[in-house]
């Protein structure tokens, strides 16, 4: 900041002049390399970093919200305690990972064949490719309302699998949301019938972005398809496999909206994800404090991952960049 | 040529192309049923939202509703009490979506703006000076990797409680940024920033240096280069990162559901508040109301659909 103001110009009597030299200061390089830097890392400070400062705080407080904010007193690390020793919470993030691990692999599988089938497609690639990106644009919200309907005991799905059940000699009129087991996997399904787009998205991407020499170059060798495949195109397909996992598993861990609309985290807490556990601690019974406490720990266990995460992009970047100009 | 060599490779060629047929019959079997599987639940939504009352959860369901009614858009689109012609038992009153409509068109177009306009400036300035260090573009997203949990609770905290005991004490006067227009448009510009700038960034990068270099050398000052040439060249680039930073906003519920109570209510928010109506669950408003909130995104992300995959790479996927 000193840095900036030193290099203004020595104010003149010459109002046009002035003008000129401000201009001038303003097209000066030191200026565009700091202003935008430090207006959005001002914003971050002011709503990311001063934030979690007085989280921290705050939950080292012994305090409710349904009191008042005076009547709060210092309680050292009892949140964490609380926390640490809570065995929802704990069952919550397990659950979490959980739900994320089972839909993404299946997001990961579906979304890779259904690339790979319709980049050989020739003709019919845009259609189905339109189709298949829908999902990601609609709001989960939407989504989860979607498929509340879908679930109802006398829905759609229910009759579509009423034949297979009726096979077998299980009741057709599945409880898709009251029954623990089929709660967890209805939210699964939800997750992975919006988000395999996404996975599809980037294997796309990855598969139209294959040098054709390469795998040209292969079958004239007489490297037959599944060796090819193998060999040549998996391969180089690293880099999408490595950021569709990345991004959904970070996205996956976040799953909040369909729990809300679906189901509530029941029944019971059967499918209660670290989001709403920590939302029906602080919004429902108001539990500040221990709220700020959990969020604090949830944050450790994240930046963990998130730092995993960034290290996996900057070394799958780190090739292009040294064959770039 | 030999009749036995040239019969031999017809009949090679011939099982070769009919397995490509099989191959290309199995292919599509297996596109179709996913096709299938993506356009059901849109289907079954917009089917429900012409079904009367009756026909929500009857079994058999009805794939089709037997009596198409208009019913459930004229509740969503009522402006003040509804008709006694067209109320009905269970839902007599009017679901009016345009207070909600308004609402979230006001904050995403806001952030959405907000967030572009910071973000192209940074990443210009990360494209050519490389500001904030080599890693810079990477170290941003963590931001977008925070569970959006954590950042509710602190930013709950920070609007509704410190800030108006700061200004209290401060200034005399009791200012809450809770259930404020400025403080949800405040956090969703923060939450998108890292997706412009890297979306910003891979067609700020595109743009080559040399023609910048030229243009200086020819006299023009830094701004109208930026004006005459970085600008006209990434126009596309920042519709295209507007409509997908829209999208995410209008889609956003959890930092909308908790810190906005009464007064702010965006779309997503309004939609839960179906979900504790005490007649129980009203299929038909709900779903008209998703298919009048589905449509602008979706044509929205059909329009950018190509520059989407940009967006998503990350950087990585470069031909």
């Amino acid at each position: 900041m000193t840095e900036t103001s030193t290099s203004l110009p020595i104010p003149t009597r010459n109002a046009d002049r002035r003008r000129r030299g401000f201009a001038q200061w303003l097209a000066s390089e030191r200026v565009f390399r700091v202003i935008p830097f430090l207006l959005v890392e001002g914003l971050f400070v002011l709503t990311i970093l001063v934030p979690f400062a007085l989280t921290i705080w705050i939950s080292l407080l012994k305090w409710r919200a349904n009191r008042p904010f005076e009547t709060a007193r210092f309680a050292g690390f009892e949140n964490y305690e609380a926390v640490l020793s809570n065995d929802q919470f704990w069952l919550a993030l397990g659950r979490t990972f959980y739900f994320a691990g089972v839909a993404v692999a299946l997001e990961l599988i579906i979304g890779f064949v259904l690339a790979m089938l319709v980049s050989r497609c020739a003709r019919s690639r845009q259609f189905y490719t339109t189709i298949f990106l829908v999902p990601m644009m609609i709001v989960p919200i939407v989504v989860g309302y979607n498929f509340s309907m879908i679930y109802i005991d006398s829905g759609p799905l229910n009759q579509i699998l009423a034949p297979f059940m009726e096979a077998f000699n299980i009741d057709p009129r599945i409880r898709w949301l009251s029954h623990p087991i089929a709660a967890q996997w209805a939210i699964i399904i939800a997750d992975i019938w919006q988000w395999t787009s996404l996975t599809f998205l980037i294997f796309l991407s990855g598969f139209a972005a294959l040098p054709r020499q390469l795998v040209n170059a292969a079958r004239v060798m007489g490297a037959s398809p599944w060796q090819t495949f193998w060999r040549i195109e998996l391969p180089l397909l690293k880099p999408a496999i490595v950021i569709a996992v990345i991004i959904r598993s970070m996205e996956a861990l976040k799953l909040f909206d369909p729990v809300v609309l679906l189901t509530f985290g029941g029944p019971g807490t059967s499918t209660q994800t670290v989001a709403y556990f920590l939302w029906e601690q602080v919004w429902v019974f108001n539990k500040f404090s221990f709220g700020a406490a959990a969020s604090i720990v949830l944050l450790i266990v994240f930046s963990m991952l998130i730092f995993f995460a960034i290290y996996m992009l900057i070394s799958q970047r780190r090739p292009v960049e040294g064959s770039a100009p | 040529m030999n009749a036995d060599v040239t019969i031999a490779a017809e009949a090679a060629r011939k099982r070769k192309l009919r397995r490509q047929r099989r191959m290309r019959v199995g292919r599509h079997a297996i596109l179709l049923a996913w096709a299938g599987v993506i356009v059901f639940p849109i289907f079954w939504m917009i089917s429900t939202s012409f079904k009367d009352a009756g026909e929500w959860v009857a079994w058999p369901p009805h794939w089709l509703p037997h009596e198409p009614t208009l019913l459930n858009y004229a509740q969503i689109f009522a402006f003040g009490a509804l008709d006694p012609t067209l109320s009905r038992q269970a839902t007599e009153q009017a679901f009016t979506i345009w207070k909600g409509l308004g609402d979230a068109a006001l904050v995403c177009t806001t952030a959405s703006l907000l967030a572009l306009l910071l973000g192209t400036f940074l990443a210009y300035a990360i494209s050519r000076f490389s500001v904030g260090g080599k890693y810079f573009r990477h170290t941003i997203l963590m931001i977008r990797m925070i569970p959006p949990i954590v950042v509710a609770i602190s930013i709950l905290i920070y609007y509704a409680i410190i800030i108006p005991y700061a200004t209290t004490a401060l200034l005399g006067v009791r200012i809450s940024m809770f259930d404020t227009y400025v403080g949800l448009v405040l956090i969703y510009t923060v939450t998108t920033l890292p997706f412009v700038i890297w979306m910003m960034l891979t067609f700020i990068d595109e743009v080559p240096y040399t023609l910048e270099h030229a243009a200086r050398l020819m006299g023009a000052g830094r701004i109208e280069v930026i004006r005459r040439i970085v600008l006209p060249l990434v126009a596309s680039g920042m519709v295209v990162t507007f409509l997908f930073v829209f999208i995410l906003n209008w889609a956003e519920f959890l930092l909308a559901l908790t810190l906005t109570h009464p007064e702010v209510t965006t779309l997503t928010v309004l939609l839960n508040k179906f979900q504790s109506a005490a007649e129980g669950r009203l299929y038909g408003p709900q779903a008209a109301i998703g298919t009048i909130v589905t449509i602008p995104v979706v044509v929205m992300g059909l329009l950018i659909q190509k520059h989407l995959v940009k967006g998503f790479s990350f950087g990585t996927l470069r031909k």
